[in-house]
């Protein structure tokens, strides 16, 4: 992305918008495997359009539908939902301290805050306004890309005999490997894909997702920790 | 549990910490928690990978080596497009090769 194009600050809801747009070819491909893979998994179209406008969050999307598919129960589901979703308190900790209060807006600009829209807004001088322009072209495109995938799928027959249901564990690798940019980072990875093999067919699906998840958490966060201590 | 209920529920707790976060801006969060949360997406995704992988009774290798050419592509062009694409199009091949 042109840096310097950023720094000339127009901080209009449009300059948010378009600011997105860039990101909308990285995204769709996304919203389209999410809302293959939940029709798959033996949601409706309904249900797979609701949880795109009510839930918004694409990792754990895409996740939920797996476990769906897994048929692993409502609560894990939720519960591997809030751990993948709860990093989300650290964006809005970071902006709230730059973007005034300000009712609906701050509640339509919390339920539509993501990875992809810290990252730009945190580039630059952020405001409430230009916040929700990034927010919304992203809750825009991915809930198009999800209405458009839900539709298309409808068409297709069983993912399993198709090979679709590959797409999980190939989407998955792509959302992770951008993350392994440290090496705490690649020993927890490491760690986790070691806990989740040991753990497979001995819990169920969404178990072993939230204890990996958890576990491997306070590995990392153990790690830098210590780490910090041995250069302090 | 319906999943219309179970989603309702996924976006109860998705949308509380989005707007505690925004609300509790400027107080202070122990360290060890920021760092923790800040490896809850990579102690997750291999979560969702592997159990696709362990236990399959067939069809090991086929998902292995798309996996492979996935990655080098997104790490080669750094394209998420590509990289899906080669994927699902390595391993539809791949299936059809007997043993594979």
């Amino acid at each position: 992305m042109n840096s310097a194009r950023f720094e000339r600050a127009d901080s209009s809801f449009v300059a948010g918008f378009v600011a997105m747009l860039p990101l909308w070819v990285g995204v769709l491909p996304f919203a389209l495997t999410y809302a293959v893979s939940a029709r798959g998994s033996g949601l409706s179209v309904w249900e797979t359009q609701a949880m795109s406008l009510f839930v918004f969050a694409g990792a754990s999307q895409i996740s939920a539908a797996g476990m769906f598919a897994a048929g692993a129960g409502g609560l894990a589901i939720i519960a591997t939902t809030f751990l993948i979703n709860v990093r989300h308190a650290l964006y809005g900790l970071n902006l709230g301290r730059r973007i005034p209060r300000g009712g609906l807006a701050q509640v339509l600009a919390a339920h539509t805050l993501t990875d992809e829209a810290f990252g730009i807004v945190s580039a630059r001088k952020p405001t409430l306004r230009f916040l929700l322009g990034t927010e919304l072209s992203l809750f825009f495109i991915w809930n198009l890309g999800t209405l458009a995938g839900a539709l298309l799928s409808s068409s297709l027959p069983d993912p399993v005999t198709l090979g679709v249901d590959f797409i999980f564990p190939l989407a998955f690798l792509v959302l992770l490997l951008p993350l392994l940019v440290s090496r705490p980072a690649w020993l927890v990875a490491g760690f986790s894909g070691l806990l989740a093999w040991l753990l497979s067919g001995v819990v169920n699906a969404g178990l072993l997702v939230l204890v990996t998840g958890v576990a491997g958490s306070l590995f990392g966060a153990w790690l830098l920790g210590s780490r910090d201590e041995a250069s302090a | 549990m319906s999943p219309l209920l179970v989603i309702l529920g996924m976006a109860v707790v998705t949308f509380v910490p989005r707007y505690l976060g925004l609300r509790l801006a400027g107080r202070a969060v122990p360290s060890f928690w920021l760092r923790f949360f800040q490896f809850v997406p990579v102690a997750v995704f291999p979560a969702l990978i592997v159990p696709e992988l362990a236990g399959l009774p067939h069809g090991l290798p086929s998902r292995i080596i798309a996996l492979v050419l996935a990655a080098a592509v997104l790490l080669r062009w750094r394209t998420t497009w590509a990289a899906l694409l080669v994927g699902m199009a390595a391993f539809w091949l791949l299936r059809l090769v007997p043993g594979l």
